[in-house]
């Protein structure tokens, strides 16, 4: 079977109408962790034991268990307990919940990063503990953490796929329904494939964009 | 509750057995691939570093998913007669390569350049500098990234039951839809990866202690 390059621009809109989905599930993904692991980074770094201790096992829990079987978790789970999520939503949780584990460790990372001195200097001038950090060490973490966030984002886009699992009708769901009706596979896989790329690719650059604007030295 | 697991406990352990064996050898070719790549990238010709560069710009690109949906569409069509285990095998294999890629160029990149330099004044050749002083250095420092990339790899595996290969994954969904027990039955399958990867991830800690230098 022969690749047919004009079949592309056929396959091309009708994946589209996926895009929307997967665009939306991706960034609500990415905003929903980044801001969840706030909270988790928080649990982790407590000097009160219990909360560190249950957060570590959080943590270990879901970066030790596939994402796959997280949503099955969700998405059955909840149809049995009464309150049936859609698959976008399941598909949501789990990625928050995955991701922002994994999320949490690189804040963790940044805030370590910074050296002691620097909290004991802005207290030596004055600050209360709160302002220090605010201040002096949260904006030297941020620019340690906008690169490997970026990478965590790219994680986090390519895992929305695995919705299509859940019958949500996003791109890959989309490609698969083309699949089973035509016999165009090359293109349609491939068209896909492109889709991919090029949100990932629009992405990184825009984390580039992000890192240069706030001088991230690597 | 228990006891849907149990009883299923017989078909799970089937399951287990397929995901072991997929991770197993997605792994081996992983490692390999990886280590081909690494070396093109540090060591090769334009060409080659440009064909490594393009493999990981596409593999860092591209769902695990995409791939294996475009593995199981497109190689019937193909005329490729492959059986699902050994294309699902090497689709992870050669997704996860390009993460071991990273793992093994950063750990011979880690090695300062003055080793390269003194096994040369002594009058080492390339091949021996490579294999008696950067490896045994680079191989220190990519043991616990090594594991974490087998882990991803774990957990990568679980994709395949979307394909129809009757991993642990795969096996928790028949007997969710037997039994409607999705909690019991996906917790169950939940805590056998985590038996799989927390064991894993103690080798990768114990590698770290062992591998250090005492500083």
């Amino acid at each position: 079977m022969p690749f047919d390059i004009a079949l592309i621009t056929r396959i091309v809109p009708a994946l589209a109408e996926g895009l929307t989905l997967t665009l939306t599930l991706s960034a609500l993904a990415i905003v929903l962790a980044a801001a969840w692991a706030i909270p988790v980074v928080l649990g982790l770094m407590s000097r009160f034991r219990p909360l560190s201790i249950l957060t570590r096992g959080y943590i270990e829990a879901v970066r030790n268990t596939p994402v796959l079987v997280q949503m099955y978790f969700i998405f059955f789970g909840s149809a049995m307990a009464g309150f049936r999520l859609s698959g976008f939503t399941a598909g949501l949780i789990a990625l928050v919940l995955q991701n922002g584990a994994y999320i949490a460790e690189i804040y963790r990372a940044g805030i370590q990063s910074v050296s002691r001195r620097q909290m004991e200097a802005g207290l030596a001038i004055g600050l209360t503990p709160g302002a220090a950090f605010r201040i002096v060490v949260l904006p030297q973490a941020l620019r340690k953490v906008i690169p490997p966030l970026g990478n965590q984002g790219i994680v986090i886009i390519k895992d929305t796929a695995l919705v299509a699992t859940l019958s949500v009708a996003e791109l890959t769901f989309q490609a698969r329904m083309l699949a089973d009706r035509t016999a165009a596979v090359y293109e349609i896989f491939f068209a896909l494939a492109l889709f991919y790329i090029a949100i990932t690719s629009i992405f990184s650059a825009l984390m580039r964009l992000v890192e240069w604007r706030m001088r991230v030295v690597q | 509750m228990f006891d849907i697991l149990i009883a299923s406990f017989p078909l799970l352990m089937r399951g287990v057995w397929i995901t072991l064996l997929l991770t197993g050898s997605g792994a081996i070719v992983a490692t390999i691939f990886g280590v081909v790549i690494a070396c093109a990238q540090l060591f090769g010709g334009i060409v080659l570093r440009i064909a490594a560069e393009a493999y990981l710009y596409i593999v860092r690109g591209v769902p695990l998913l995409v791939l294996l949906f475009a593995m199981y569409y497109a190689l019937p069509y193909a005329g490729v007669d492959l059986d699902p285990m050994s294309g699902g095998a090497l689709v992870i294999g050669l997704y996860f390569a390009a993460f071991m890629a990273e793992v093994f160029r950063g750990a011979i990149l880690a090695v300062p350049n003055g080793q390269w330099e003194a096994g040369r004044t002594i009058g080492l050749r390339t091949p021996r500098i490579v294999t008696d002083i950067i490896l045994p250095q680079a191989l220190r420092v990519a043991g616990p990234p090594y594991i974490n990339t087998v882990i991803m790899l774990v957990k990568g595996t679980s994709l395949v039951s979307i394909i129809g290969l009757a991993d642990v994954t795969f096996v928790g969904r028949q007997i969710v839809e037997r039994t409607l027990a999705p909690f019991e039955v996906f917790g169950g399958v939940a805590v056998i990866y985590f038996v799989i990867c927390f064991a894993l991830s103690r080798c990768g800690a114990y590698l770290e202690r062992r591998t250090s230098y005492v500083h």
